[in-house]
């Protein structure tokens, strides 16, 4: 683009954005692919004017001016269209003309995406790939002291328990006198965190559900996914399926009229309920669903007229204390469906998630915990919050298994760890560190969108433009022209895929522990890290 | 065999168990010694009669009374029978390499594990993991394993090669006669089985319940071997008789693995899935679209955006710069056209002096914002086209209204009400306090700057049409009010004739600019040969300039800030030796020349005052609302009192264009009043440069020959120039030029072709097309 001679504070060139667009004239066919694809416009057709002077040898004649014009691909500069990075040209062109190519140095686009005042947001990561979890080896591998197993042939039953384990004397005390027995679910240890119908496409949505449906029925692989606040399509509320469903509950309330109109016709109970404060990847941030994202569909489900803004404040508007809202909330929700659904919290890792975690080992009535670390994703938040705010997962994890075990409680209040697992692809060895730092199960969200439906994201800031609804592989847009380039069937498919892969990675690390009917649950004997301050810090061995 | 052939070896001396080595020494030794017929007394040793090569190809064959240990026959050699009269330990067989091991009882777990030659049988049952790992090395016979009995669990695990028969007797009511989950890894080979088995791995390995023929055939030839290695050939009827007894399991071949022998997803969505929600699925009740997968280039209304042909939907920037507001485009456009006598009497739609300010006065905004201009290319010269409109013919004049309007002053905006309103087929009056029309064109602005022919040219086009032009009379009150009843509406078009004056001793001295010019104008003004301008704007410029043309050696502007003067009245005067001087406070005006509030005196003979010029409103009624001596009016120029409108320098200084400008809006504007209609004009953006491809001209222009060539470099912003490059550039062959009714081109888009790629938009040298969204499906 010709700066027109005028330059502003914010005019960049391409070289000051973080992706270049690098375009190859003499393979370009000129198909309109890739301007058509690109979601965020970045690029289009140019004008070229090409000079060439005309030089006669021996200077016979007079030189001249030879002008000829070409059109080509050019890369727009401005902050609101600079390239995310996608690939999706790439993806489109016959010829393998264009590609994004990440800027080698640091860009001069963040210092201007603040335009009218408003910093940046975006959805996505920290796009920081920094994991301790990836550190963490698994240093016990008995061949010849235990009884080792063997991960292909052996049967396993990897299964985990969602919901409040009684001592066994109170057990007993309860069974004798026919008291209240903590609803409690025997269910895979992999959950599906919460992504709401909202910030998931109808597609996708139904993809994961549907996944989840066939790993449970085809398969025998308990495997629960939590809707995130949005409501659930009332059809999957009076289905059999709901059994395989989280339903969350947010500082939104969204959908949960519809929810709760649904209850007389209710054929299962929900798994459990997960009631959210916090998420990890932007702490103390809400939501806000624009209005124009809020369609018919979003609107039904979620129970709101058409085309308003959907707020979901960063705190629940009438809970002042620990206390009262664990109590209160955790009342309200088991009320629901009769004390027979277990209710747990969420809150995003925090240093004072040792005070929600010994709050609940008060409450009988509390399920669970859920810490959401800082590596988690979103599809929308202030740069800040994704960037710098929150804790990481493993330490926060670690601290409360170890506050547990100090009260003798660990056996009974399952913590569920999520936020950046497998978060550099290794979800098994990931979801296996932090189990074995004392998580019940883990939760991912991320993962499930890259390898259920190939979202382009990376932590190198590549695409995160879930906030925009403008989503190239249509997991996170409500525009059907993009929702519709996602089949709900090949995201089951490739659900069950994962599922499948993960629980024989699981097996090939817990199999050489002799673990094949219990998850070795806060067995930290068997991690080791080459970071002494991690190993000091998380309890566990430091090898070298 | 002979007596002298055999050898008994005990397992026990003198109470005390022999150790494995030491067997296993004696009985190699015995083969060496020529022993073939070897009796071995055991007592749990292991690995009893395997290795026996040393006696080559000759037979050899070992009992083993007593308690075998553990590996029986190990890496046993073909020319080896072993034979145990008992039960037998764990890995009977286990790396078997030919030999022939017969246990008359049960064996433990493991048996033939390894395997890869030879046959053992088994007159018992076996423990878990028999026949697991077991091999067949193409140069040999595949390895046999006989169970009269059942097997244990996880038979033939990675089994793969072979042949394993459990005959299942006894078990018969057994569920399961191969124990559980056998086959898991099986890879080759094949399991022959009577009885019942409910689980196996069926990834690895199929079923055939029918045995075919040769199966049969074979398994009915080996079982008399078998028996009659058991000493059992009188089983053989109830054994091998009943050909539905038994079953075969083979291992499947890589080619016929079964990744799950599970529901396919597609099946499971339309049984399962929408079977338990209904068709839709999860939400198939709250939505009716379509949601069946879309490629990532898809047409019409799954595009995301889509072209518009926006053609005029913008205004050009020469257009929108323009006070006056002609079509500079629409104009090169018809002499692109080759219309230039449309071309040029379009003019007269806007403008009573196309040639006289468009070609001569008018710093020509337009080709200041012209979009050539702002990349440095040269701005198409509108002077050309101004100078052309001299040939211009009169536009046809609307019928009469019988609508009478009243203009005061017959300046250049006076005279462009007047012009505008006449046009309309309203009746105007022009009333002028001097002898002449013009204003400040005729009266004041340098001889230099214009040829008189035009400027009377011009004025003379106007005069013929609009007979009512009362010269020469002074306005006042009473005539004004009069003038208000017998007209519809009255246009205040008074200019700013009145000069500023400033509050100093001797004021009386000098000469006012416009005085000056006005006499200078009629050559009738002298000079001294010093002279002072107190004020450097454009008209103390001009009257610089005309100081030395009337004789002046010397000419000295000054000023109380930076002189705000530009343009060729500025480089007149400098070019004719002016001098300019600021910051200067004059403190008095003397017979010696001008004295500075710093007391400095500036000798000069005349001293002239050109610090603006202020509306003489002495006719102007109460009602009519002034600030600091101009009119008030609102943006279409109407005063205070509705019937009155005022415009020009009377209401503001301001250029020529400006005031022509100000008379066609106040024009429309009363002429809708009169008509009733509605104020409808399009307020059109001006377009984005950026969208006008500059790139497709030639940068090294740098004057333009004519007319002609300018139509040409004319970059037409945001008005289809019907080149066809949108056509051509389409990838799709989407877009097509089709004739109007009315006779005019349009684009249009085929939305079942086009893909949303933007390359028209991309490559419209005028910057027609616009990409938009497309309307949400839902």
């Amino acid at each position: 683009m010709e700066s027109m001679g005028r330059v502003t504070p914010s005019t960049l060139s391409t070289k000051d954005l973080p992706w270049q667009i690098l375009w190859n004239k003499e393979k370009c066919t000129l198909c309109g692919g890739c301007t058509a694809v690109c979601p965020v416009r970045a690029i289009d057709l140019g004008v070229h004017r090409k000079r060439s002077l005309q030089v006669p040898v021996g200077l016979e004649t007079k030189p001249g001016n030879l002008f000829s014009i070409y059109h080509g691909i050019d890369q727009r500069t401005d902050p609101a269209h600079a390239c995310v990075g996608c690939g999706m040209c790439t993806m489109v062109c016959p010829n393998g003309a264009i590609a994004p190519l990440h800027s080698e140095g640091i860009d001069k686009l963040r210092f201007h995406v603040n335009q009218g005042g408003e910093p940046r947001r975006r959805g996505g990561r920290r796009n920081n790939p920094d994991s301790v979890l990836d550190k963490i080896k698994f240093i016990r591998i008995s061949m010849l002291t235990d009884p080792a197993l063997d991960a292909g042939r052996h049967e396993f039953e990897l299964r985990t328990l969602l919901g409040r384990v009684l001592p066994p004397e109170e057990m007993l005390k309860v069974s004798r006198e026919n008291g209240w027995m903590p609803p409690v679910r025997e269910i895979y240890p992999l959950v599906i965190g919460s992504m709401s119908f909202g910030a998931l496409s109808p597609n996708m949505w139904e993809g994961l559900q549907m996944g989840v449906a066939y790993l449970n029925e085809e398969l025998g692989m308990p495997v629960r996914v939590c809707t995130g606040e949005g409501g659930c399509p009332p059809r999957l509320l009076k289905s059999r399926f709901l059994k395989y469903v989280i339903l969350q509950i947010a500082s939104g309330y969204f959908g949960w009229d519809e929810i709760i109109h649904s209850l007389p016709q209710m054929k299962e109970d929900p798994c459990a309920i997960e009631i959210k404060y916090g998420q990890g990847a932007k702490p103390g941030d809400g939501g806000l669903l624009m209005w124009y994202k809020v369609n018919k569909l979003i609107a039904a489900i979620r129970g709101v007229p058409q085309g308003i803004s959907l707020p979901s404040p960063p705190t629940h508007q009438t809970k002042y204390s620990i206390e009262e809202a664990v109590a209160k909330m955790i009342q309200s929700m088991s009320m629901a469906w009769g004390f027979r659904v277990p209710v747990y919290p969420k809150i995003s890792a925090t240093s004072t998630a040792m005070a929600v975690l010994n709050n609940l080992t008060r409450n009988p009535y509390a399920a669970g915990l859920a810490i959401d670390g800082e590596d988690g994703g979103t599809g929308a938040a202030y740069n800040v919050s994704m960037d710098h705010m929150g804790h990481p997962i493993a330490s926060n994890l670690r601290d409360a298994y170890l506050t547990l075990v100090k009260l003798g409680k660990q056996n009974e209040i399952p913590l569920f760890a999520g936020g950046g697992i497998g978060k550099n692809g290794n979800l098994a060895a990931n979801a296996a560190a932090l189990i074995m730092l004392g998580a019940s199960g883990v939760q991912t969200g991320k993962y499930i969108m890259q390898a259920a439906a190939g979202c382009l994201g990376s932590e190198g800031d590549r695409c995160n433009v879930c906030n925009v609804g403008v989503c190239p592989k249509g997991i996170t847009s409500q525009d059907p022209r993009l929702d519709r380039r996602l089949d709900p069937e090949q995201v089951a498919q490739r659900v069950v895929d994962l599922y499948l892969s993960f629980d024989t990675e699981l097996k090939k690390i817990v199999a050489p522990l002799g673990r094949s009917t219990s998850l070795p649950i806060g067995m930290s004997d068997a991690l080791g890290i080459n970071d002494a301050d991690a190993a000091e810090r998380l309890n566990i061995k430091y090898v070298l | 065999m002979t007596k002298k052939d055999s050898i008994k070896i005990a397992g026990v001396e003198n109470n005390i168990r022999v150790e494995s080595r030491i067997l296993e020494e004696r009985i190699q030794k015995a083969v060496e010694d020529g022993y073939r017929q070897i009796e071995v007394t055991a007592y749990g040793q292991h690995g009893i009669g395997g290795r026996l090569w040393r006696s080559g190809d000759k037979p050899i064959k070992v009992d083993v009374l007593g308690t075998s240990g553990q590996r029986l026959g190990s890496m046993g050699f073909a020319s080896t029978v072993i034979e145990a009269f008992g039960p037998a330990s764990d890995d009977v067989g286990w790396l078997n390499a030919g030999a022939e091991i017969i246990v008359h009882g049960n064996a433990t777990n493991g048996t033939a594990n390894a395997m890869a030659q030879g046959k053992v049988y088994i007159d018992g049952d076996i423990g878990a993991r028999g026949m697991t790992m077991t091999k067949h090395n193409p140069r040999f016979e595949p390895p046999e394993l006989w169970v009269f009995g059942k097997v244990g669990d996880s038979f033939a695990e990675f089994m793969a090669g072979g042949i394993a028969v459990v005959c299942g007797a006894g078990s018969e009511e057994e569920k399961n006669v191969l124990g559980y989950r056998p086959c898991v890894g099986m890879v080759g080979g094949k399991i022959f089985f009577r009885g019942r088995q409910e689980n196996y791995s069926k990834a690895d390995a199929k079923l055939l319940i029918d045995l075919p023929g040769d199966e049969w055939q074979w398994l009915q030839t080996n079982m008399k071997r078998f028996l009659q290695a058991i000493g059992k050939q009188y089983l053989f009827d109830q054994l091998a008789s009943k050909r539905e007894e038994w079953q075969l399991l083979v291992a499947r071949k890589p080619s016929e693995k079964l990744a799950r022998a599970v529901k396919s997803m597609a099946k499971y969505r339309k049984e399962v899935w929408e079977g338990e929600l209904g068709t839709g699925g999860v939400i198939g009740d709250l939505s009716s679209l379509d949601r069946s997968p879309i490629g990532l280039i898809p047409t019409g209304d799954l595009r995301r955006f889509i072209p518009v042909w926006a053609n005029e939907k913008y205004l050009p920037p020469c257009q929108a710069a323009c006070p006056t507001g002609i079509p500079v485009q629409k104009r090169w456009e018809l002499i692109r056209q080759g219309k230039v006598d449309e071309a040029v009497d379009l003019a007269l739609q806007y403008t009573p002096f196309p040639a006289t300010v468009c070609g001569y006065l008018c710093p020509n905004l337009c080709m200041q914002n012209c979009t050539r201009h702002l990349v440095s290319l040269q701005a198409v010269d509108v002077t050309l086209l101004g100078k052309a409109s001299l040939s211009a013919k009169e536009p046809v004049r609307l019928p009469e209204t019988g609508k009478k309007i009243a203009v005061i002053g017959g300046g250049a905006s006076g005279l462009s009400v007047a012009w505008q309103l006449w046009l309309k087929g309203h009746q105007t009056v022009i009333m002028e306090g001097k002898k002449q029309l013009g204003g400040k064109i005729t009266d004041s602005i340098p001889k230099n700057r214009i040829p008189n022919d035009v400027v009377e040219y011009e004025i003379s086009r106007l005069a013929k049409n609009i007979h009512q032009v009362h010269l020469g009379k002074p306005l006042t009150k009473d005539r004004f009010l009069k003038l208000r009843n017998e007209n519809d509406y009255i246009v205040i078009a008074a200019g700013a004739a009145k000069p500023r004056k400033l509050n100093i001793p001797g004021m009386e001295k000098t000469l006012t600019a416009l005085e000056f010019l006005q006499q200078s104008k009629l050559d009738c003004a002298k000079v001294g040969e010093k002279v002072i301008v107190i004020g450097a704007g454009n008209v103390g410029c001009d009257a610089a300039t005309e100081a030395f043309r009337l004789g002046a050696k010397s000419v000295t502007l000054i000023d109380v800030q930076e002189p705000a003067s530009f343009g060729v009245e500025r480089k007149h005067a400098e070019a004719a030796g002016a001098k300019f001087l600021w910051p200067r406070f004059t403190k008095t005006v003397t017979d010696k020349g001008v004295e500075l509030a710093d007391g400095e005196l500036l000798p000069a003979e005349t001293v002239i005052v050109a610090v603006g010029d202020m509306p003489d409103l002495s006719f102007l009624p109460e009602g009519i609302a002034t600030e600091r001596g101009f009119i008030v009016v609102d943006e279409n120029y109407a005063t205070s009192d509705a019937q009155v409108y005022a415009i020009g320098d009377a209401v503001r200084p301001g250029l020529l264009t400006d005031a022509i400008g100000a008379g066609r809006i106040a024009a429309r504007t009363i002429d809708d009043l009169l008509r009733g209609a509605d104020q409808t004009y399009d307020k059109l953006p001006v377009i984005n440069y950026e969208r006008v491809k500059l790139q497709y001209f030639d940068p090294r222009i740098s004057e333009f020959a004519d007319t002609s060539s300018c139509a040409t470099n004319c970059a037409s912003c945001g008005a289809c120039r019907d080149c066809g490059m949108c056509v051509e550039i389409c990838p799709q062959k989407a877009i097509s030029r089709s004739q109007t009714p009315a006779g005019g081109f349009e684009y249009i888009v085929d939305s079942e072709r086009c893909i949303g790629c933007g390359f028209c938009i991309g490559a419209c040298p005028t910057g027609v097309w616009e990409i938009v969204e497309n309307a949400p499906l839902e």
